[in-house]
């Protein structure tokens, strides 16, 4: 939660906007021209063979009724039968085509998300920053991909198709031509251009509605008792039905332009239609087309229709990836710059070849300043020393950089200013191995793994044995949820928040700081979701621990009373760390 | 997945009138479907069979067909315009109506993981209705309207091609469901290893921070891009089967066209036939397969909002305890039994509260006490109705000697108005500080008298003053803008300022310093004094001290042995319990976003 309103009240939060993030989306995913092509060309077969199979037909029933000899009319028979099949094979394996490009185009944007933000310490610092961008990335990636599928693929078939279908028609009667391309246009423009006001309209209007009406939605349900006691659930209910009747008003003015996208195709087919059957009427008298050449004319384009009608939903989809894209562009490209300012040197695996083994010692920081983004520093200035079995405590208000400063003296965002070291090691030339036996650092909204209770402490420490686990889990008040759980420490957490409650989710973060075998432990928040009395109990478990252990603790809280039994309590105010005694409440 | 669920229909109004609305279209455009493809038929025909026609046969030719050209126009517009709208208002209709339910299911339910399930689908869930009721809905009528229509009317141009078309329409659901069957087994076992890959890749990207964190970042990257190379080609292998069906529909439709053209074709060329009727069949063929190509092609997309209404009727299917009717004694003189009662709390294997047994007297002051866990704020929720005793009852002996009642026998809402509850975490709506504290006082809102007495008695007058615009001043969803212990203040005005015969207050000092801490207790002891029933949650010894009697809550476990109460995961009771899970991250502090604010709509 304060991780949450420290990046509001931080002037980074707003990042950038990324600038064509569409087109530099699609290049980070690698796509191989080729396969899109592919892609492409069946996708534009399955079409081409629609509007071969109205103008085949067309053909064949004008030429058939002039009563010809029937082998004449044979090409024509085995055509007709031969588009139908063409167009149902071929549909399917351009489906499989575009699937194909995208999914391996997705495959490269998951690994190459996860290398940058693993070697850069830029990106790392945008992913600690914007743990909610994180929390998303999957649904964004699909959205990536749903743009090849959805979105490129169609839109470049649609392209071909218009212009394909405008010459065959062309070929028979120029003007003809020419009137399909324009009734093809409009709907090929007209449409998308509608379909995006609709999106901008209801990200503008019918966000708050639906918003409102969610946080009314839960209002209702977390105090449902006390409603129903209160005599209050009626009034809750019309306060509900009040927001429903603004979001419905919202997506009912979204609908106008939807709507308009919609008929745009009637409209060009049917201005299709009329225009060529006038065209034809005159040429035909005039002489200048056969009988046959008339009916093609007029019956073929109408199938043509199909596949620009599709750019409504393309541009739909276009919309929608479009913020997807920029996120994930956000993301990686912060580790790419990063990689770029900071050459080899800086790389585990560079030439330097930094020190593999543990650093002990103090901690300590000088002329610190920390922060998101070069220039701007949250935290300024700050000396600081922990010593090995001291614990320290830091509070501050929500915002004031807590974060940041601990995120900073772990390695994890490289500082502004000054440095840090353990034992006179500079954090920046170690190994992220070494750095971690160092300093260890327990976000508050650290994940929690989709594997095994056990495997989520070895996290913190690859040698931890389960008997010791058992125990550790045990002094942070989890002994009866593990002897609850239906194989102990192999029982397997799922990655959402319904299989833990936040209270253990809490305690599971604190035993992974006990185990921990770092020199220094930063933590953040423990007794966030406990409460008062057992945060206070176990903060003092941890520091009573930390002593015995001869390891360093520096814990973040914003309740003053849970840090009682720390060496020092330190505060931060308006970005400068001051000493601070246990008095007088900026916590509250 | 049925293609329609009846249920959608019953509980949701909106959905019918859009129904009856969508498939009247349906019938107007098989309508002009059939006048165009005759009209067209008529004019390329007659040119082509060298007929001709006249200028003014031919102006009113094409004005009908301009006419069927904007009825089409019109008929799209209007089912898409209206199509939001009725999505729109059948999810705020359910959205309402599993509201309510899981209100009435009480607190047990919500805590058993209910609430956290309402909490999905009232926010996000229901939304992806909207590609059912837009893209679905209307192609599927169109199929029961449309489609037939349009054979029929073939039937009566040219009976032969009306037999193809009427043996093929069918293969296609046919050839689907055979499809979809023989695939089932292979398509769940691929998409269940599809999931889980995706889901492990994505938990070591989501867990990156943690793991940098912890210097452990380098090691998983190779298992980043082995695990997504393996869901690569479980995805592939899964939609090369789930497309096999999609492809079946498209080879059907498309095919019987060519069949019906070429079958056309052949009897003209024998003269069996009329080139005006053969170019009307061929325009209407394509037309009768459209709407079942388009619901193959808009199926997967609704099947999400499918998923979420079964969800939502599931929940809806819960029965929820029959009410009580009798009308509640008088509260002021009636004397409230517990009698062993016991609760089952939800999944965890025991009991608490267990064995619970103790006597509110009128004008008594009881304190419930006991550790973190044992069942006080559950004993609070049978207390009030909303939770019932696993064993065990509550009894009401009604002060004129009448005959004692069982609680779940009374109207709940005939009890709960005589009662006022201050829970731990209290209701707050957006709005002033002055609405949230009037609007449960239902007599005359300018009695300011009134309002500052229990202010001061709450020790909220200092809470006030300390506020930017005082009584005035705005807070949002669930608080926002005060503080727990300031919310709490809230919370105990507003029961002062009730009369109400009993007053339950969960911890109600647990936020406060000393000086407000006495403030509150001086104003508990006036309760008594005037004669109120009180019942006090402490955990504090000062509180505890106000009670004339103290009643130990405590938990066990199910085969007897007691449990040491280590203020385990279940601190808070079952109330604050369904709060955490229901918003997956219960805000303790008041710093942050409410859960509201969370589970919204995110940026």
């Amino acid at each position: 939660m304060s991780r949450r309103a420290e990046s509001e009240a931080s002037p980074v939060a707003a990042a950038p906007p990324v600038r064509r993030p569409l087109r530099r989306a699609v290049a980070l995913t690698g796509l191989k021209l080729g396969q899109l092509l592919a892609a492409v060309f069946f996708g534009a077969l399955t079409q081409a063979a629609s509007v071969a199979l109205a103008g085949t037909s067309a053909w064949l029933i004008v030429r058939a009724s002039q009563m010809p000899p029937v082998l004449s009319l044979q090409v024509a028979v085995v055509g007709v039968r031969a588009f139908g099949i063409t167009r149902g094979v071929s549909r399917y394996i351009e489906r499989l085509t575009a699937h194909r490009v995208a999914l391996s185009g997705m495959t490269n944007l998951r690994v190459r998300l996860y290398e940058r933000m693993a070697s850069g310490s830029g990106a790392g610092a945008a992913a600690f920053k914007r743990g909610d961008v994180l929390a998303r990335v999957g649904a964004d990636i699909d959205d990536v991909g749903d743009l090849v599928v959805r979105g490129i693929i169609p839109a470049l078939v649609a392209a071909v198709l218009m212009v394909g279908s405008s010459v065959a028609v062309g070929a028979f009667l120029p003007t003809a031509g020419i009137a399909v391309f324009a009734c093809l246009a409009l709907v090929a423009i007209g449409g998308p251009l509608a379909t995006f006001r609709a999106a901008r309209l209801a990200e503008t209007a019918a966000t708050q509605a639906r918003a409102d009406v969610s946080a009314s939605a839960l209002g209702i349900i977390e105090n449902a008792s006390e409603l129903r006691v209160g005599g209050q659930l009626d009034h809750a209910l019309a306060d509900l039905a009040g927001h429903e009747k603004r979001l419905v008003a919202a997506t009912d003015a979204v609908a106008k332009p939807s709507a308009l996208a919609a008929c745009l195709t009637e409209v060009g087919t049917g201005l299709a239609l009329i225009v060529n059957l006038i065209l034809t009427a005159v040429a035909w008298q005039a002489g200048a087309i056969s009988a046959t050449e008339l009916a093609v004319i007029v019956l073929m384009p109408l199938a043509a229709f199909e596949s620009v009608a599709g750019l409504s939903t393309a541009a739909a989809q276009v919309y929608k990836s479009r913020a997807a894209a920029a996120r994930i562009v956000a993301l990686a490209e912060a580790g790419h710059a990063a990689d770029a300012a900071v050459p080899a040197a800086a790389e585990p695996s560079g030439a330097a070849e930094p020190s593999g083994a543990a650093p002990t010692g103090t901690l300590r920081a000088a002329g610190l300043s920390a922060g998101w983004q070069a220039g701007r520093p949250v935290v300024l200035g700050v000396d600081l020393e922990l010593a090995p079995g001291h614990g320290i405590g830091l509070v501050g208000r929500s915002g004031a950089g807590k974060t940041t400063l601990l995120a900073t003296l772990a390695g994890l965002i490289p500082p502004l200013a000054g440095d840090v070291a353990v034992g006179g090691a500079p954090l920046a030339g170690l190994s992220p191995k070494a750095r971690a036996a160092g300093v260890a650092f327990i976000a508050e909204d650290a994940h929690i793994f989709a594997t095994t209770v056990l495997e989520n402490l070895r996290v913190a420490n690859g040698r931890l044995e389960a008997a010791d686990a058992a125990a550790v889990l045990e002094r942070v008040g989890l002994g009866r949820w593990l002897a609850g759980l239906p194989q102990g420490l192999d029982t397997l957490l799922t990655a959402g928040s319904d299989s833990i409650s936040g209270g253990e989710r809490r305690r599971l973060l604190l035993a992974r700081a006990l185990v921990s075998p770092a020199q220094h432990i930063l933590l953040d928040e423990p007794a966030e979701h406990l409460d008062p009395e057992a945060g206070r109990r176990l903060t003092a478990e941890l520091l009573a621990a930390a002593r015995a252990a001869g390891r360093g603790l520096l814990v973040v809280s914003h309740q003053e009373e849970a840090l009682a039994g720390a060496d020092r309590v330190y505060r931060l105010v308006d970005g400068r760390l001051v000493d601070g005694g246990l008095t007088d409440g900026a916590g509250q | 997945m049925k293609p329609l669920d009846p249920r959608l229909i019953r509980h949701a109004r909106a959905a019918r009138s859009y129904m009856v609305l969508t498939a009247m279209l349906g019938v107007v455009m098989s309508v002009a479907v059939v006048c165009q493809a005759i009209l067209v038929a008529r004019g390329v025909g007659g040119l082509a069979s060298g007929v001709g026609f006249g200028p003014e046969e031919w102006t009113r030719l094409l004005g009908a067909v301009g006419l069927i050209v904007v009825i089409r126009v019109a008929v799209a517009w209007t089912q898409e315009r209206f199509a939001h709208r009725a999505a729109a208002e059948t999810i705020a209709e359910l959205r309402g109506s599993v509201l309510k339910h899981v209100v009435a299911l009480g607190p047990r339910f919500e805590a058993e993981g209910g609430a956290a399930k309402a909490a999905q689908l009232v926010t996000r869930g229901l939304d992806a209705l909207d590609a059912y009721f837009t893209r679905y809905l209307p192609q599927l009528l169109m199929v029961v309207t449309v489609t037939p229509i349009l054979l029929v009317v073939a039937g009566f141009v040219d009976w032969i091609s009306a037999i193809i078309m009427f043996v093929t329409v069918p293969l296609i659901p046919v050839f689907m469901v055979l499809i979809g069957r023989l695939t089932e087994a292979y398509s769940a076992r691929r998409l269940a290893t599809m999931t889980n890959l995706g889901a492990q890749v994505m938990d070591l990207i989501t867990g990156l921070p943690t793991l940098k964190a912890l210097g452990r970042e380098k090691g998983p990257a190779a298992r980043v891009r082995k695990l997504s190379v393996a869901h690569q080609k479980a995805t592939f292998a899964t939609v090369r089967v789930a497309f096999l069906s999609g492809a079946a529909l498209e080879l059907i439709a498309t095919l019987s066209v060519a069949l019906v053209a070429v079958a056309v074709g052949l009897r003209l060329q024998a003269g069996r036939m009329d080139l005006i009727d053969g170019l009307a069949i061929i325009m209407i063929a394509p037309e009768i397969y459209l709407p079942l190509r388009n619901v193959g092609a808009h199926f997967h997309a609704s099947a999400n909002g499918v998923a979420a209404s079964n969800r939502a009727f599931d929940l809806l299917a819960v029965p929820a305890p029959p009410a009580g009717r009798l009308p509640a004694p008088d509260l002021a003189a009636a004397t409230i039994i517990f009698e062993q009662v016991c609760v089952d709390a939800p999944g965890r294997g025991y009991q608490a509260p267990a064995d619970l047994s103790f006597t509110l007297p009128p004008g008594a002051l009881t304190a419930l006490t006991g550790p973190n866990g044992a069942g006080k704020s559950t004993a609070v929720a049978v207390l009030l109705g909303l939770t019932r005793p696993t064993s065990g009852r509550v009894m009401v002996q009604p002060g004129d000697g009448s005959a004692a009642l069982d609680l779940s026998q009374i109207d709940p809402p005939s009890w709960w108005a005589q009662i006022a509850w201050a829970p731990q975490r209290p209701a707050l709506a957006p709005g002033t500080v002055l609405q949230n504290l009037l609007e449960v006082y239902d007599s005359d809102p300018a009695a300011t008298a009134a309002v500052e007495r229990a202010a001061r008695a709450a020790g909220f007058d200092s809470v006030v003053r300390s506020l930017p615009s005082g009584w005035q001043t705005r807070i949002g969803h669930g608080g926002l803008g005060l503080s727990v212990g300031q919310r709490q203040r809230l919370a105990l005005a507003r029961v002062f300022l009730q009369d109400k015969p009993l007053v339950i207050l969960d911890e109600p000092t647990a936020h406060l310093d000393a000086a407000t801490e006495e403030q509150v207790l001086a104003s508990i002891r006036s309760l008594g004094r005037q004669g109120r029933t009180v019942l006090l949650v402490a955990h504090r010894q000062t509180l505890r001290a106000q009670a004339q009697s103290s009643v130990a809550v405590r938990s066990t476990a199910v085969d007897g042995a007691e449990l040491v109460a280590a203020g385990g995961p279940t601190a808070g009771g079952a109330g604050s319990a369904a709060t955490a899970s229901g918003t997956g991250d219960a805000d303790a502090t008041g710093a942050g976003p409410t859960g509201a604010h969370t589970n919204g709509d995110a940026p």
